[in-house]
């Protein structure tokens, strides 16, 4: 009876293993009929007992199995299915055994792995995959009768349907028709060569770096830097330098900035008093940086205009 | 932009005489406003002058008008080839009695008064002539009869003719340096003023002309001390620093700084001039004109105002563009000015 007791108990563990993977099952499309570089897929179905779950590190990897054969994707389903769960492996192969006769080759079984984890423990069952085989045919005779030209033994090419390239033809123009708008706004909006004439638009340039200054504060190295900026912008705008004493001939120049005039006076006697005389305090008071950025900004939708 | 300290009365009033001053020689010569604030210039500058222009513009009478009503001594020579350096500083002739006697010269007649010294043409004198005036201009001084003769309140004045150029001699550039303005003098083109000097007889004496400028509009011998009044009293910040060496700069090296004109290679333009005593008085004759604008501190505008008549004849071109030199020029001090950032 003490001899007993190992052989029950292996017993005993070989009959739960098989209880726990109810059934495996492999279906295949046709088991003949595939030639060199055909893809032989096949479909695995195996029932376990609920509360199982594929460990998935023990399925087949894909890559090359043999010398002749890959396995190019592995695929899986799982659902639960009368009491059990059913998981399904969707296996694609790639034969590439260059037969010379119709021959039966076998593609080698794996084993598959389930758990089952539970408070007391996990519990692993393994699924075997038998092998299963399939029929190959060669592509051509082995031995081919003799013919005069070489080049008859290859097929002629396939016939290819010729595409319709209007619509590309068509789509192409309307991008690049699209592309050269987009190029000439672009030209328009930087003044480049066609629009040279229109004159940068400096005083928005401007005012953008007032914009930027504003934020730091009203310091006098600040104010003297917007007093230049704007200074800069009036140069730009005039193709010269523009002193005080040149507004009315700025302003004959360009008449459009002439409703301005208070505006830039005050501005150009400021810079004249910050630079140039008693310095910036004095200047700040006659004309604050805000009322500086106010100035560029009417002067701003001007240039916009013109 | 009546910045003048209240303390510095003595400069405002003085600046009202510079008004009378300019007012009593326009009265005599019309249609040269330009000319007249750059001679008031010149005189508060303390710098000597070189008016240049065609025949029977006015060169002559702006100069004796300048010159009569500043009042005091007044000396006057006119250039011909024949003349040397010692017909300026003595005389000599035989007397009454048959003896021979030597005089001062036109230069030391006046002795240490002479506050005008007016070259008449000065472009037919030799360039022995022209250097002698070197010192005369640059120190104010002269040495002759075994001592020295100092002139505190000289000012030279000269005149030439810009079309003539027989049996002339073109100054010395460094005599040329020592004129702090050439002034460039045109037949006025307001159609009045034409209309009056050739029509209104007043006009036609000139002696008469002059003799009606009230003399006593200025305090001649006062105008060295007013002068360096105004050079103290007047502030140039750090910007207008900055500004005039960029400009002198620009000046020197147009291609560095950009500049192109047409038809001009810009990096052989320039042979040199524009001397530190130059734009030292640029400076100064910028300083009296911000005095005379009643600011006591300067702008780019007084630069910009005697600019020209102070910098151009320093320049020196190469000599392939020497002959353009009366369009080139002109059009480097726009482009200058047109170039260099202020402020």
């Amino acid at each position: 009876m003490r001899r007993l007791a190992p052989l029950l108990f292996l017993l005993c563990s070989s009959l739960t293993a098989q209880s726990q993977v109810r059934t495996v099952e492999v279906r295949t499309p046709r088991p003949f009929g595939y030639f060199l570089g055909d893809l032989v897929r096949a479909q695995v179905d195996i029932v376990v007992e609920p509360g199982f779950a594929l460990q998935a590190a023990s399925l087949p990897q894909p890559g090359a199995i043999t010398y002749w054969l890959d396995l190019r994707t592995v695929a899986v389903t799982q659902a639960s299915e009368g009491g059990g769960s059913r998981v399904r492996l969707d296996l694609t192969y790639q034969n590439f055994y260059a037969a010379l006769d119709a021959r039966a080759l076998e593609i080698p079984g794996f084993t598959v792995t389930f758990v089952s984890d539970t408070d007391k423990g996990a519990t692993t069952a393994k699924a075997q995959v038998p092998p299963w085989s399939f029929n190959i045919s060669p592509l051509r005779e082995v031995q081919p009768p003799a013919r005069e030209d070489p080049r008859t033994y290859l097929r002629p090419d396939g016939r290819v349907a010729s595409l319709d390239t209007q619509p590309l033809v068509v789509g192409s123009a309307g991008f690049m028709a699209m592309a050269l708008l987009a190029f000439a706004g672009l030209a328009w909006d930087r003044t480049w060569w066609p629009f040279a004439k229109r004159g940068g638009r400096a005083f928005a340039a401007c005012l953008r770096r007032l914009r930027a200054l504003a934020g730091r504060g009203e310091d006098e190295a600040a104010y003297e830097t917007a007093l230049l900026a704007l200074h800069r912008a009036l140069d730009e705008t005039d193709g010269r330098r523009v002193l005080a004493d040149d507004l009315p001939a700025f302003l004959t120049r360009n008449p459009s900035y002439a409703r301005e005039r208070a505006g830039l006076a005050a501005f150009l006697d400021a810079s004249r008093h910050s630079f140039f005389g008693p310095g910036p305090a004095g200047a700040m008071r006659r004309l604050p940086l805000a009322d500086i950025v106010a100035l560029t900004r009417k002067l701003t939708a001007i240039e916009r205009e013109s | 932009m009546n910045d003048i300290r209240s303390g510095d009365a003595m400069l405002s009033d003085w600046r009202e005489a510079a008004g009378r001053f300019e007012r009593a020689v326009r009265g005599a010569v019309v249609g040269q406003d330009r000319a007249i604030r750059l001679l008031t210039i010149a005189l508060f500058a303390r710098g000597h002058v070189l008016l240049e222009g065609d025949v029977g513009v006015g060169k002559t009478t702006l100069l004796r008008a300048v010159a009569r009503a500043l009042g005091g001594a007044y000396e006057r020579i006119e250039g011909t080839v024949d003349m040397m350096p010692s017909d300026l500083i003595y005389h000599t002739y035989l007397a009454d009695d048959g003896r021979p006697r030597v005089e001062p010269g036109p230069v030391l007649r006046q002795s240490e008064d002479l506050s005008i010294f007016f070259f008449n043409e000065i472009n037919r004198a030799r360039p022995q002539v022209h250097s002698l005036l070197l010192r005369l201009m640059a120190e104010r001084s002269l040495t002759a009869f075994n001592r020295e003769y100092r002139f505190p309140n000289l000012q030279v004045f000269a005149d030439r003719n810009r079309v003539e150029r027989e049996e002339t001699f073109e100054l010395p550039a460094a005599a040329r340096d020592r004129f702090l303005m050439e002034i460039g003098l045109e037949a006025p083109r307001d159609a009045e003023a034409r209309r009056a000097l050739v029509f209104d007889p007043r006009f036609h004496d000139t002696d008469a002309l002059i003799a009606g400028i009230d003399g006593g509009v200025l305090d001649h011998a006062a105008m060295a001390g007013i002068g360096a009044a105004i050079q103290h009293g007047i502030q140039a910040s750090p910007a207008i620093e900055a500004y005039v060496v960029g400009l002198w700069e620009a000046l020197v090296r147009p291609h560095e700084a950009g500049i192109r004109l047409p038809g001009i290679d810009m990096s052989a333009l320039i042979q040199g001039g524009a001397s530190p005593r130059g734009v030292a008085f640029l400076v100064r004759a910028a300083r009296v004109r911000a005095w005379l604008e009643g600011r006591d501190w300067l702008v780019p505008e007084d630069i910009r105002a005697i600019f020209p008549e102070v910098m151009a004849h320093r320049v020196f071109l190469e000599p392939i563009y020497e002959m353009r030199r009366s369009t080139i020029v002109p059009e480097l001090c726009r482009a200058v000015f047109d170039t260099v950032p202020a402020p």
